[in-house]
């Protein structure tokens, strides 16, 4: 058990200091979800009110921005392991004593602090369009484990493509698999206006309930239904991602 | 030879099957304590294959691997424990800087973290790198990351080291540098080392004992000395022109096997090797036959046996390398 937890530390800490020391490829991580949250307000804020009925669409977008920040974020790990495997660090990691679990929970658990950091900046840079949050500050801090553990969970679709394929490009496309998820989600109007096919895929998307509830802080408060489903999805996703990469784990170090 | 449990490494039968290739095929092992134990074979003969096997990082198809009297396949992680590993790609990482990657891996391996600083200031002077410690791997020379990857492998002070081809794509300097750390770790400390080579000077220098292993067996051990005893006589090389007439070779080797104190001739594309007692008195009349056969010798040597040699008899063919040690060395200490 200490060796899994001395493991896991060590490990985490120099995946943090990976994204330290190469700022460069975080950039696009903060810049496209700011560019389509300005984009996308841009474009539909005015009609917002009177055809969806929400008066704050920038509220309503900030849990899109942040959801879309943490995706690109979190499908780094993917590829910093693909690295690993083709350097041969991976192996190096592999001879070591400690359990090879903390190979995975290494990574996620450094997702989850790199999640949190830009969720902080993104919740911080859009407080000055949004209006503020309808829960108040702890509502930031809501929005932001909500975020945080989001990133863990979404970083195991990268960490098991990774180790299945050992292949860089097969990784970073688990960043992709979250258009569908976000376009089946209602991230630009609430779903009540989707056709019921749309509103069925909806209802089954874990990103669906991540929005409404991190929504709910930003435009109504503590409404607790939206808050545990919102939860519940996130700690449903890591489940099946972590069950997926420790299997993937298990099977190329077999 | 010790028995295979007692042995610091043992092997027996270990079999290892990739789809349509059947990579290493019955090798039995046994590895004495403080011994460095040479295994020299070509590319693609079984050799990395091996270790990985003993090393934990492959499962073996069929057959069993012993560390330090430990089952490889029953006890992986206390085997981990007790072996250090450099593989042939030196597994660094570019962002950290090369006191971190092993204080790094010492922690990983499960030294205290009162003991790490001086373990990781040890290791950096035993290596030469106390003066690169805090840049960046990514900065390092191919030298200076093979040295940092051995020091890495010895952060747990393990009492049995394996190294993949340690010196491969190194100048002299850095090469000369890896053998004389693996000299005092198995002079000072008893470390025993288990490495691959393809390299016979590096073989013929280093190991105690050689194993040379082809298409995945072993087809020769025993200590270089050994080895090269059992080729019994001097080595006359003749080269022949290019193209030369089959017949003309034949005839040629018809007629040496007639001589005196004659202990083999074989052909390879462009040379008649012959092993003799006695090669320089033997030089004159071998060089007559030759000419006498209608084959026109272009250069003659008179050599030793060496442990090329023990693998030309062994496998038919001589070892080639792949990877050329390059023969110039400057500017490889220099920072890319």
């Amino acid at each position: 058990m200490t060796a899994l937890v001395i493991g896991t530390y060590q490990l985490a800490w120099r995946a943090v200091r990976e994204t330290i020391r190469q700022p460069g490829v975080e950039v696009g991580n903060l810049f496209i979800p700011l560019f389509f949250f300005f984009v996308t307000v841009g474009a539909i804020s005015n009609i917002a009110a009177p055809a969806l009925g929400i008066e704050n669409y920038e509220a309503f977008q900030l849990p899109v921005a942040v959801t879309q920040g943490v995706a690109g974020a979190a499908a780094i790990s993917g590829v910093a392991i693909v690295k690993d495997i083709e350097s041969g660090y991976f192996d190096k990691l592999l001879l070591t004593p400690m359990p090879r679990l903390a190979i995975v929970l290494g990574r996620l658990i450094a997702d989850g602090i790199r999640c949190m950091a830009f969720t902080s900046i993104i919740v911080a840079a859009l407080s000055f369009f949004t209006a503020g949050m309808a829960a108040g500050p702890l509502g930031y801090v809501v929005v932001i484990a909500l975020a945080r553990l989001f990133g863990v969970a979404y970083s195991g679709i990268g960490v098991t493509i990774g180790l299945r394929t050992g292949n860089a490009q097969a990784a970073q496309a688990g960043f992709l698999i979250f258009f569908p998820l976000l376009f089946l989600s209602p991230a630009f109007a609430p779903k009540e206006f989707f056709d019921p096919w749309m509103e069925f895929l909806a209802s089954v998307n874990p990103v669906t309930y991540l929005l409404e509830g991190m929504r709910t802080l930003a435009l109504d408060g503590w409404e607790w239904d939206n808050l545990a489903g919102a939860f519940a999805s996130v700690f449903g996703l890591g489940a099946v991602t972590a069950t997926l990469a420790l299997w993937a784990l298990r099977t190329r170090t077999a | 030879m010790t028995a295979v449990r007692d042995a610091a490494i043992g092997a027996e039968g270990l079999v290892r099957d990739f789809p349509a290739v059947r990579a290493v095929d019955g090798i039995d092992l046994a590895v004495e304590r403080g011994q460095v134990f040479g295994f020299l074979g070509a590319n693609g003969s079984g050799k990395t294959t091996t270790i990985r096997m003993l090393t934990t990082l492959l499962r073996p198809t069929a057959g069993r691997a012993y560390v330090d009297g430990l089952d490889v396949q029953r006890e992986p992680s206390e085997v981990r424990r007790r072996i250090g590993v450099a593989l042939q790609e030196a597994g660094l990482d570019d962002l950290q800087t090369g006191r971190e990657l092993l204080a790094l891996q010492g922690r990983l391996h499960g030294v205290r973290r009162g003991e790490i600083d001086a373990r990781v200031d040890e290791l950096l002077a035993i290596v030469d790198l106390e003066d690169a410690a805090d840049r960046r791997i990514g900065t390092y020379s191919g030298g200076m990351q093979r040295r940092l990857d051995l020091a890495s492998a010895l952060v747990h002070r393990p009492a049995i080291v394996f190294l993949d081809e340690p010196t491969t794509g190194l100048d002299p300097i850095s090469r000369d540098a890896v053998w004389r750390y693996v000299e005092q770790l198995n002079r000072d400390d008893g470390v025993t080392f288990f490495l691959t080579t393809q390299y016979l000077e590096e073989a013929d220098r280093l190991a105690d004992e050689v194993a040379i292993i082809d298409a995945g067996r072993i087809v020769a051990q025993g200590s270089p000395a050994d080895l090269k005893a059992t080729i019994g006589a001097d080595v006359v090389t003749i080269h022949v022109d290019a193209g030369a007439d089959g017949t003309a070779v034949a005839r040629a080797v018809l007629r040496i096997e007639e001589l005196d104190g004659l202990e083999e001739v074989r052909t390879l594309d462009e040379a008649i090797v012959v092993y003799i007692a006695d090669g320089s008195r033997a030089i004159a009349r071998l060089v007559t036959v030759v000419q006498d056969a209608g084959l026109d010798v272009r250069e003659v040597t008179l050599a030793q046996p060496t442990l090329d040699d023990v693998f030309l008899r062994a496998t038919g063919r001589h070892l080639e390398v792949d990877a050329e040690v390059p023969t110039t060395g400057a500017g490889e200490e220099e920072s890319r």
